[in-house]
C-alpha cells in the first residue's frame, strides 16, 4: 500500500470497512510514513467533527402527524378507482371482520362505468341501495369505505351490473359532550382506537369534561398505557389539569418512573414538582427525583431531575 | 455517532426469532388480500425508523412527511408484488432509498444554484436541534450549532447518490455492502461515492477542522 492508496482508504478505515488483510496493509504503512499519520490525523479529526453533529430525531408529533396524513391518504387511495380494483381482484380473500359494516347492493348501469368509480363521480348514477328505503346517490360514495367485494354480477339484458360488497359507512355524530353517548364514544377512541392522531384530537375535545368520572378514567388510562409517546404526552397536559387525586399522583409517578420516552418524562417532572411545591408535600417524589437524577438513562432527565431536586430543596428551606 | 437505533435497523430482523418471522408473514398476507388494519399494523412496526431515515436524508419535517408519505403509498400499491421469500425490511428500505434517491434527484436539478443554503428559513431546523440537545455548555451549543448549519448546506454540494451513502453510513451506520444493495449499486460503487463524499465535505468543511 502507498500513501495514495492510503489517502483513498482513510475513510474506509476509520468507518472500519477495511477487509482485515487491507487493514493490515494499512497500519504497516502507517507505521512507517509521517506523513500518512498526519493525514490521517486530519481526516480523524473531520470524523469527529461530523460526529459531534446532532442527528435529526423524529419528534413524537411529526409521527403523528405522518400517520395521520398517511390515513387519510390511504382512505382516499381505497375509495378511489385504484382501490375498487383491488377490491375485486382480492375478492376471494378473506375479509375482516368489519366492524361498521353494512351489506349493500349497488346497481351500476353501463358496465364500463364500473372502473371509473371514484367518491362523487358524476357520470354515475343512479345507484340503489337495498334494504333501506333512501336513495343512495351518487355523491352518497364518498361516506363509502368498500371492503370486501363478494359478488359482481353483470346483467346482459339491462347492461347493468350488481355489484355485492360490504362497505363501512362514514357517519357524523354531533353532540354535546354533556351527552353521555358522545362522551362514551370519545371515551371508546382514547382507550382503544388505533389511529393516533384520532386519539389525540380525541384527548383535545375531552379536554374541558376531564373531571368527569369515565373521561378521568380514560385519561388516565391513556396517560398510562397509550403505545404513542405524542398521545401520552398530550393525556399528561390534560391530566395535569385536572383535580389533583391519589389516581393523578400515581400515574405522574408511574410515568416518571416508567415511560420509555424521555419527553414524557420530563414533563411528568414538572408536574409532579409544581404540584409538589404548591403543596409542599414532597416525601413520595422526592425519592424517585433522587432516583431518576442518578440513574436515568438521557441526560437531559437526568439533568432536569436534578434541578426539580434543587428547586424542592430550596423551596423547604 | 452510531447509535443504537441505527444499528438496529441492520440488525433488527436478523436476530428476530422465527415465530416473529412468520408471523409478519401472516401479517403481509393479510394486507396483501386488502385488510387495511393488517396494513396499518405492518406501517407501525416500520414508520419510525422509516421516519428517521427520511429525517436524516432530507433535514427537514416538512419533506420528511412527504417522503414517509410516499414510501408507504408505493408499499400499499405495489406490496401485492412482494414475494414473501425475500425479507420485508430489506424491500422496505429499498423503497425508502428509492425515493429518497428520486427527491434529492429532483431537488438538486430544481436548484442547481446554492442559492437555498443561504436562506433563513431552511436553518431553523439544525438550530432547534442544536438547541434543544442536553448537556452542552453555552460554547459547545454554539460549536454545535454552527456545525450543524455548516453541514447542512455541504451536505447540497454532494451528488445525490453521494449524499445517500454518506447518510446511510455516517447517520444510520450502514456496512457498504448493504448500502450498495439498496442503491442498487455495487459495494466498490457505494465505496467510491463515500470516498468522494467526504472529500467534498474535507474542503467545505475544512476551517472547522
Ligand atoms: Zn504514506
Amino acid at each position: 500500500m502507498n500513501c495514495d492508496d492510503l489517502e483513498k482508504t482513510s475513510s474506509l478505515y476509520l468507518y472500519d470497512e477495511l477487509r482485515a488483510e487491507d487493514r493490515a496493509a494499512f497500519e504497516t504503512h502507517l507505521a512507517s510514513c509521517a506523513g500518512c499519520r498526519t493525514r490521517l490525523e486530519e481526516a480523524r479529526r473531520l470524523h469527529r467533527v461530523l460526529s459531534e453533529c446532532p442527528q435529526p430525531e423524529p419528534t413524537p408529533e411529526l409521527l403523528v402527524r405522518c400517520r395521520q396524513a398517511l390515513d387519510e391518504a390511504l382512505d382516499r387511495e381505497q375509495l378511489g378507482w385504484r382501490g375498487l380494483l383491488r377490491g375485486w381482484m382480492w375478492q376471494f380473500g378473506a375479509a375482516p371482520a368489519p366492524r361498521l359494516a353494512a351489506v349493500l347492493t349497488l346497481l351500476l348501469f353501463g358496465f364500463g362505468l364500473g372502473w371509473t368509480l371514484r367518491p362523487r363521480a358524476r357520470s354515475l348514477a343512479p345507484l340503489t341501495l337495498s334494504g333501506t328505503t333512501s336513495p343512495f346517490g351518487a355523491s352518497d360514495l364518498g361516506d363509502v369505505r368498500i371492503r370486501h367485494i363478494s359478488e359482481v354480477a353483470p346483467d346482459p339484458q339491462s347492461g347493468g351490473v350488481r355489484i355485492t360488497l360490504d362497505a363501512e359507512r362514514r357517519v357524523t355524530l354531533e353532540g354535546s359532550l354533556d351527552d353521555p353517548r358522545i362522551r362514551q364514544v370519545l371515551v371508546d377512541t382514547v382507550r382503544g382506537y388505533d389511529n393516533p392522531g384520532i386519539r389525540r384530537d380525541t384527548l383535545d375535545a375531552l379536554r374541558t369534561h376531564r373531571d368527569n368520572p369515565s373521561v378521568r378514567a380514560a385519561l388516565l388510562y391513556a396517560l398510562r398505557h397509550d403505545a404513542n409517546a405524542g398521545v401520552r404526552l398530550e393525556a399528561l397536559k390534560t391530566v395535569r389539569g385536572m383535580q389533583w387525586g391519589p389516581d393523578v399522583h400515581q400515574a405522574l409517578l408511574g410515568a416518571l418512573e416508567h415511560d420509555a420516552n424521555p419527553g414524557v418524562r420530563v414533563a411528568a417532572v414538572d408536574a409532579l414538582v409544581e404540584h409538589a411545591v404548591e403543596e409542599g408535600e414532597n416525601e413520595t417524589v422526592m425519592p424517585v427525583l433522587l432516583k431518576l437524577a442518578a440513574s436515568d438513562q438521557n441526560p437531559y432527565v437526568r439533568l432536569q431531575c436534578l434541578a426539580a431536586v434543587r428547586k424542592m430543596e430550596g423551596n423547604e428551606q | 455517532m452510531v447509535d443504537g437505533a441505527c444499528l438496529e435497523l441492520v440488525g433488527k430482523h436478523e436476530t428476530s426469532r422465527e415465530g416473529e418471522a412468520e408471523a409478519e408473514r401472516a401479517l403481509i398476507r393479510r394486507a396483501q388480500r386488502g385488510d387495511r388494519s393488517a396494513f396499518d399494523t405492518l406501517v407501525r412496526l416500520y414508520d419510525q425508523e422509516v421516519l428517521r431515515m427520511t429525517l436524516r436524508m432530507v433535514r427537514s419535517e416538512e419533506e420528511a412527511q412527504d417522503l414517509y408519505q410516499e414510501v408507504f403509498l408505493k408499499v400499499y400499491r405495489s406490496l401485492g408484488r412482494f414475494r414473501l421469500e425475500s425479507r420485508f425490511s430489506t424491500w422496505l428500505y429499498r423503497v425508502v432509498t428509492n425515493v429518497c434517491f428520486d427527491h434529492l434527484r429532483q431537488q438538486k436539478s430544481r436548484s442547481e444554484l446554492p442559492a437555498r443554503a443561504g436562506a433563513d428559513g431552511e436553518l431553523d431546523y439544525a438550530q432547534a436541534l442544536a438547541d434543544d440537545r442536553p448537556g452542552l455548555n453555552p460554547e459547545q451549543a454554539l460549536r454545535a450549532r454552527e456545525i450543524s448549519r455548516r453541514l447542512e448546506v455541504a451536505l447540497r454540494q454532494l451528488s445525490p447518490r453521494e449524499r445517500m451513502v454518506f447518510e446511510l453510513k455516517h447517520c444510520q451506520g450502514m456496512k457498504l455492502r448493504a448500502i450498495g444493495e439498496l442503491c442498487g449499486t455495487s459495494e466498490e460503487a457505494a465505496k467510491n461515492s463515500l470516498f468522494r463524499a467526504v472529500q467534498k465535505l474535507r474542503q467545505d468543511l475544512s476551517d472547522l477542522v
